[in-house]
């Protein structure tokens, strides 16, 4: 009949056009023409430096506004200049005075000056942002056009790891002030600064979505070397999607590839495989109103030596390692390897029996969608709770959406969690949160006075002075930590960076991720 | 005269459609509310538990320090001047968040109307014509397919096949990278390209489009061809036409004027009804094909607990599929006179 066969002629038609179309759209690999595409999972919140906090933030902070001090590639271990030329700490350890480069100018063109940095500075430390402890308690001021000293009131030899970070991004003040920015919680530049950037860095945003996609694109009045990509599209891209579009070559860069992921990556592609500065923990209560059971110190160190660190790690896959103590490997005052805690059943039976409890039952509660470099807390609760099982200690799991878990973590409701911690700045000083009386500390309910000895050693690590001592004192507060502490650090995930074999010069970053200007084209 | 009755139902669906705008912006304010979880906690970060005057002044400045039945009214009376407050985690209006987002859900979700329109009732037409030959068993397979297969998987599995494997199809996005978005005029990229006479951004993403839109039809697709060949079947079988067989009317006039018309109502409450599904799929499939639509944007909010923007969502979610039942009911009235007089 003659409508049928019409109406199949015309269907066949239309779904030969149809591919036809979308084969046209495939073919536009961006290799020539200068632009990067990065694939990554967003947790982006603002562009605004004086309040971002996360790691996709920092990622673009880091390619749009410069600093005074960085660090060179994926070396944390020395600042290096940046907007300053050099830099000087105090014997005391009190005041950092800093001198700033020449011929440093923002993306409007206009000169990169001392009040520019002095207005940057003191506008992220009163805003009242989540960076804002950052400076806590850091007189900034200028000397004269070329000098900066930040003055603290105790020993601060941390200082020149903060200032790289790229939430004490130098801001074109003027610019930043005709959009409402003030140096109080009443500014109002944040909207601003989320559609347009006031910076120096190499790449300014051309536009920028919390949910979707940010495109950077090349300062044309960058002062330092033209950076290699003029174009730079970040994409808000599920992990498992990310890898096929870096192999297909629709995407130049996929930052968060699990181990699993990253296994196997056809040849041609790179992949980038360090221990990234996350360090995933377990932690057992102190205060005894939420629960009796955990807040004995034996328990926790049954549970210390109850878990299986080294199935764990399988699990974690490719380029994790153990965390040795609650500061990652990469930084200053990490535990040697050796000295991360092991898996010992007897002595956790031996613990749990000298605790007096008898058959104890917990919950462990964890964000059930978070997720730590691709690696989901999950599977590696449910071996927690197998490995426990064996010491005799029964863990219900208790898997929570991120904002509701995040809330009872930080009023301290949790019994057992199950978290992550990663660095606000290279720097071992940012781990003392963990100590009685601290932010961390407080959530466990282990209020100031809780282990004076401890806290001492704290107070001792924070105003040492020198590599040696600090190294020292950040070290001998750790080993007091793993054997007494209710913290048990488990892992550091692996960072699987892959990238197509065009792009050069990529190293990983504790904080920042990746440097694009680093970045280079073969 | 005839219009009367048509105009008199458009304005009873209208009141009706209103009201339930009402009652939506009620449970969702209600459901949002009910919500564990504390926003200026989610918000704030770490500064929520160091500050506790910082959490004041944060609930303060968002309202949140005001009874329930006093935020609800805050609410409507902005929502009454288009307002929709601003989106705690964008720090713009809701509502302009809402312009820019709902464009690439609309043209997703509209391209997938389509297809599933088209190719649904096309495939039911001939799996009735040809019922019980090879045409109608492969026809039925791939709807109980389309109906049964989970979409995020369907996404995915597209996505390796047609992008990765077969090289087909562009990867994620709504245009290529390297080209950039067409000028904003209507949000919809294909329109706002051809509009511009950019045609390479025009073919990038009509590419851009296909997949998701075919992945996001299957569902529908099959739940089309399915009523479609029952109706049709049903139609088939009536006495008026045989009459208009043994009269010896062509063929094509049997089946366009008499099968396919009467077989329409049930078609179009199918249709409609599968719209709900076909966008709660956007969530899925705009998150493995990276489109920037209001799919993602609703679920970073309810991630973030970002109130004014759950609510600003589910107003314009709801809001369309009242559009859709309220165009449901007017096509039952023009397809069948009967309708209107009820």
């Amino acid at each position: 009949m003659a409508p049928r066969t019409h109406l199949t002629a015309l269907l066949l038609a239309t779904a030969l056009a149809l591919s036809a179309c979308s084969a046209g759209g495939s073919d536009t690999p961006s290799a020539g023409s200068r632009t990067l595409v990065v694939d990554t999972s967003f947790d982006l919140k603002t562009a605004d430096p004086g309040r971002m906090y996360e790691a996709t933030g920092l990622f673009i902070g880091k390619a749009v506004y410069d600093t005074l001090l960085t660090f060179d590639g994926g070396d944390v271990t020395k600042p290096v200049p940046a907007l300053a030329k050099s830099y000087e700490l105090s014997d005391d350890g009190k005041v950092l005075t800093l001198k700033l480069r020449s011929g440093a100018r923002f993306s409007d063109g206009s000169p990169l000056t001392a009040d520019d940095v002095v207005f940057s500075l003191t506008r992220l430390r009163d805003l009242k942002g989540n960076p804002s402890f950052l400076l806590d308690g850091v007189k900034v001021a200028k000397t004269d056009d070329s000098t900066i000293t930040l003055t603290s009131k105790t020993p601060n030899p941390a200082l020149p790891y903060i200032l790289p970070n790229p939430v004490l991004g130098i801001l074109n003040s003027k610019v930043a002030k005709a959009h409402g920015a003030t140096t109080d919680a009443k500014d109002k530049a944040e909207q601003y600064l989320n559609s347009a950037s006031a910076g120096s860095g190499p790449y300014i945003i051309e536009s920028f979505n919390v949910s979707n996609q940010v495109v950077l694109r090349a300062n044309k009045k960058y002062y330092g070397d033209k950076p290699a990509y003029d174009k730079v599209v970040i994409r808000n891209v599920e992990a498992a999607t990310q890898k096929l579009n870096v192999q297909r070559g629709d995407s130049q860069i996929a930052l968060n590839l699990s181990g699993d992921q990253a296994r196997n990556t056809p040849a041609g592609l790179q992949v980038k495989r360090t221990a990234s500065a996350n360090v995933i923990f377990l932690f057992a209560t102190r205060n005894k109103a939420v629960s009796k059971t955990t807040a004995n110190p034996k328990f926790a160190e049954a549970v210390r030596k109850g878990v299986d660190y080294k199935g764990l790690l399988e699990l974690a896959g490719e380029g994790s390692v153990q965390a040795p103590g609650i500061i990652p490997s990469q930084l200053l005052g990490a535990l040697p390897p050796e000295q991360a805690p092991k898996r010992d059943v007897a002595g956790a039976k031996a613990a749990l029996a000298a605790s007096g409890l008898t058959d104890p039952k917990v919950e462990l509660e964890y964000p059930s969608e978070l997720t730590v470099n691709g690696l989901s807390l999950q599977p590696l609760a449910e071996r927690v709770q197998a490995n426990l099982k064996e010491v005799g200690i029964t863990v219900a799991l208790k898997p929570t959406p991120l904002t509701t878990a995040a809330d009872n973590y930080r009023n301290g409701k949790e019994e057992m969690g199950l978290w992550y911690w990663g660095p606000d700045h290279p720097d071992p000083s940012g781990y003392l949160v963990f100590l009685p009386g601290k932010p961390v500390g407080l959530r466990l309910g282990w209020k100031a006075g809780a282990d004076k000895e401890l806290e001492a050693m704290g107070d001792k690590a924070a105003t040492a002075l020198g590599d040696d001592a600090r190294k020292q004192a950040f070290a001998d507060l750790q080993t007091r930590l793993n054997d007494s502490g209710p913290y048990v650090p488990l892992i550091q995930p692996g960072q699987n960076i892959v990238t197509a074999a065009s792009v050069t010069g990529l190293a990983y970053h504790p904080v920042w991720t990746v440097d694009l200007a680093d970045l280079g084209v073969k | 005269m005839r219009s009367r009755p048509l105009l008199r139902f458009l304005i009873r669906r209208g009141l009706v459609a209103l009201l339930l705008a009402w009652g939506v912006t009620l449970v969702t304010f209600v459901l949002t509310n009910l919500v564990p979880g504390d926003p200026a906690a989610a918000n704030l970060g770490q500064r929520a538990i160091d500050d506790p005057a910082a959490v004041a002044q944060w609930r303060a400045e968002h309202g949140l320090d005001k009874p329930l039945p006093q935020q609800y009214l805050v609410f409507l009376e902005g929502l009454l001047h288009g307002d929709l407050g601003t989106s705690q985690q964008s720090h713009r209006p809701v509502s302009e968040d809402l312009a820019e987002f709902v464009p690439a859900t609309l043209e997703l979700a509209g391209a997938a109307i389509v297809i599933s329109l088209v190719l649904g009732v096309a495939f039911g037409l001939i799996a009735a014509l040809r019922r019980d030959r090879l045409a109608d068993h492969v026809l039925r397979m791939v709807s109980l397919i389309g109906v049964s297969v989970p979409t995020f998987w369907l996404a995915l599995l597209a996505f390796y096949v047609f992008f990765y494997r077969l090289q087909l199809t562009p990867g994620s996005g709504r245009v290529d990278p390297g080209l950039g978005a067409p000028p904003p005029l209507t949000g919809l990229h294909t329109l706002d390209a051809a509009l511009a006479g950019r045609w390479d951004i025009f073919s990038s993403a009509l590419g851009h489009l296909i997949m998701p839109a075919l992945v996001l039809s299957l569902y529908t697709i099959g739940l089309l061809t399915r009523f479609t060949r029952s109706a049709v079947l049903e139609v088939l079988g009536q006495d008026y036409v045989r009459a208009g067989r043994a009269k010896g009317l062509p063929g094509r006039v049997i089946l366009f004027r008499y099968v396919l018309r009467s077989a329409l109502v049930p078609i179009i409450t199918v249709a409609g009804l599968a719209f709900g599904s076909l966008l709660s799929g956007t969530v899925l499939v705009e998150a493995i094909f990276a489109w920037q639509g209001v799919g993602q944007y609703a679920f970073k909010s309810a991630t973030a607990l970002d109130l004014p923007a759950i609510m600003g969502v589910g107003l314009v979610v709801s809001g369309v599929y009242l559009a859709i039942n309220l165009l449901v009911d007017v096509l039952y009235g023009v397809i069948d006179p009967r309708v209107r007089l009820r």
